[in-house]
């Protein structure tokens, strides 16, 4: 078991190993081990408009595509696990169609489609079929968090004089905030990450970074591309490590505090 | 008797399936009642149609003679502890006891500070800044009880608050949750299947069986004048006799005890068919006869000790019979012996059959 966890672990610490030494390599080209070491490629990536705007446009969709993706996936979410209606089996099978289908095949799809309404190669474009790609994923995390939730909590809240409103503000959204928060951030992961259909319908105006990446990588290999590897690798080292600093900070800070004063918490 | 709460005619279908027929009862002003029965008899069913989460298929519900069964579940101003506590995870203690002052648009500071009278109240004072998750079971109990009660509602409802708990702890908040009622006054309806607790807290218990209600009495009269066969077989321990009356004065007659002496508490008249009761720690155990009792050979088959008491079970002809003996009485008597029980005319009650 643990020598399985090694292999995995190296796997996984393999290609970070490689990639993180090379973007700070002075190569020409992406090249292992690297012959010295400057910081140029970081100078280049974010002064060079070409590298930046895709970044851009990537950031903007990513938000757009997750901000769409809820909007439509909690309360879809909401009908599907907690009310029965006829033809609930068929429209949970279509929230997760988009998983089954390879990409390429949305890609080709959407491609045509896009076409008719002269959407392809604009960010709304590119927004739209990720959602599409988005949508069953936040619905798998969202209705498995939903799933757990209970229901006795809110009936607590009424008999405690909340409305239905009140008690879907104060007891059902903060106790499924893990939840959506973590839905959101997949969304978010999968658009900012998704390349196959970007390859085809983002074009030159809606350019995102992977696509970008993946057009530097054939015509010349880049070594900025190893910059930017390392820069999302921290990003969401970043991320991962920031609500348990967060936790860490808090508790050290209620742990100061008299025990009276705390009533008001977080 | 002036009643404060009355369920009038409540019937409850899901679908065929009648959960609830034609329960009628009402309850006093400060009175603690207890709903006991066996899973499936429909308590919870009748304590969420009073808390508006079900709504009944004909009949109603009234407080003080006014109908609530249009409001909802918000609007009735009633308490409830669930038996799995609910206490909202992302609130403190305090916040969780806060939580129906906020939802009455009580300002935080005056909320709070009554919350924590509450928390004291319930025994858990300077503990308001915990998080559920840090409380014990006892602990997260008393903090449920504290938000049930410090809206002052009009009723509390508890539904088997205390069967997660175990049996120190229980007994515990047994006595707990009495003193608080009794300290607030607060008309309550307690559920559980746990008959001792039954006993010890209420001022009346209401049976349920199949959707019904058997019987809603005092706990002595429930134990001691049961109104059905169903209730003296599920309340404590019973021996229960088929028997026909002789004498309208107190004579009946079974096939295994032959004649037997009772003193009826209801009119009876000759050729009744009744079921006689008599409780297992009522019969006595000896060698000879005695004197003035109604005696019957029985011979012996099983001995269970309980340390403090022990039950013999035996038979009296092919009727079973049970017989609690306190302490060390049992020694004289041995599994396979024969021996003779007996008890007095007082300690056997005559069931009219239904
Ligand atoms: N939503 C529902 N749909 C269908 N049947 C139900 C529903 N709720 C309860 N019932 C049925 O109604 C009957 C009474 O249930 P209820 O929960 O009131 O029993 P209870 O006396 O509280 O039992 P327990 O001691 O197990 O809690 C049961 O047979 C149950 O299966
Ligand atoms: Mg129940």
């Amino acid at each position: 078991m643990r020598m399985l966890g090694v292999v995995v672990v190296i796997f996984i610490a393999a290609p970070l190993l490689i990639v993180v030494p090379m973007s700070f390599s002075s190569a020409r080209s992406l090249q292992f081990p690297p012959p010295g070491y400057w910081l140029g490629y970081y100078q280049a990536y974010f002064t060079d408009l070409t590298w930046l705007r895709p970044t851009w446009n990537s950031i903007v969709i990513a938000t757009a595509t997750m901000v769409l993706t809820m909007v439509l996936v909690v309360p879809a979410t909401f009908a599907l696990v907690r009310h029965r209606f006829a033809g609930k089996s068929i429209a949970d099978l279509m929230m997760l169609m988009p998983l089954a289908v390879p990409h390429i095949v949305m890609a080709v799809g959407y491609y045509s489609f896009l076409g008719e309404y002269r959407l392809v190669h604009t960010h709304i474009g590119v927004v739209l079929a990720h959602t599409c790609l988005s949508v069953p994923i936040a619905f798998l995390v969202l209705s498995a968090n939903l799933k757990g939730f209970d229901r006795t909590l809110e009936r607590a809240a009424q008999s405690l004089g909340a409305s239905p409103i009140k008690t879907f503000i104060h007891v059902t959204l903060p106790i499924l905030r893990p939840g959506l928060v973590i839905s959101a951030l997949f969304a978010f992961v999968q658009s900012f990450d998704e390349t196959v259909v970007a390859i085809f319908i983002s074009g030159r105006n809606a350019e995102t970074l992977p696509r970008k990446m993946f057009d530097s990588i054939r015509q010349e290999a880049d070594p900025v591309i190893a910059v930017i590897s390392t820069l999302l690798f921290a990003a969401v080292l970043l991320a991962l490590l920031a609500p348990a600093g967060w936790k860490g900070i808090r508790s050290r800070l209620r742990a100061r505090t008299p025990p009276t004063a705390i009533t008001t918490g977080r | 008797m002036t009643s404060y709460l009355q369920i009038d005619g409540v019937t409850k279908k899901f679908g065929d399936f009648t959960a609830l027929e034609k329960v009628d009862l009402s309850v006093r002003k400060g009175e603690f009642v207890t709903f006991l029965g066996p899973s499936g008899s429909g308590k919870t069913t009748t304590l969420m149609i009073i808390a508006g989460f079900e709504k009944a298929t004909h009949g109603d519900v009234l407080i003080e003679g006014r109908s609530i069964s249009r409001l909802a579940p918000h609007e009735r101003n009633i308490g409830i502890v669930f038996q799995n506590y609910a206490l909202f995870p992302h609130k403190t203690a305090a916040e969780n006891v806060y939580f129906p002052l906020q939802m009455r648009s009580i300002a935080r500071s005056a909320g709070l500070r009554k919350a924590q009278e509450m928390l004291s109240l319930v025994g858990l004072e300077g503990m308001g800044g915990r998080y559920p998750k840090e409380l014990s079971g006892g602990q997260q109990q008393r903090v449920a009880l504290a938000r049930a009660l410090v809206f002052e509602p009009s009723l509390l409802l508890l539904d088997e608050p205390l069967g997660a708990l175990d049996k120190n702890l229980r007994e515990q908040m047994q006595i707990e949750i009495k003193r608080i009622q009794r300290t607030l006054g607060v008309t309550t309806i307690f559920v559980t299947h746990d008959q001792s607790e039954a006993m010890s807290m209420s001022d009346r218990i209401v049976v349920f069986e199949k959707g019904r209600i058997e019987q809603a009495a005092t706990p002595l009269d429930i134990y001691h004048r049961p109104a059905t066969r169903f209730v003296a077989g599920f309340v404590g321990e019973s021996n229960l006799v088929p028997a026909e009356i002789k004498d309208a004065g107190g004579v009946a007659e079974s096939a295994a005890l032959g004649a037997c002496d009772f003193e009826p508490a209801e009119p009876v008249s000759p050729g009744d068919n009744v079921t006689l009761l008599i409780r297992p720690e009522h019969i006595r155990l000896s060698r000879k006869p005695i004197e003035g009792r109604k005696n019957v050979s029985m011979h012996v088959d099983t001995i269970v000790n309980y340390g403090d008491n022990s039950l013999v079970i035996g038979r009296v002809g092919d009727l079973q019979m049970r017989v609690r003996v306190l302490g060390a009485d049992v020694v004289i008597i041995k599994e396979g012996e024969d021996c003779c029980v007996s008890w007095l005319p007082e300690s056997v009650y005559a069931i009219p059959a239904a």
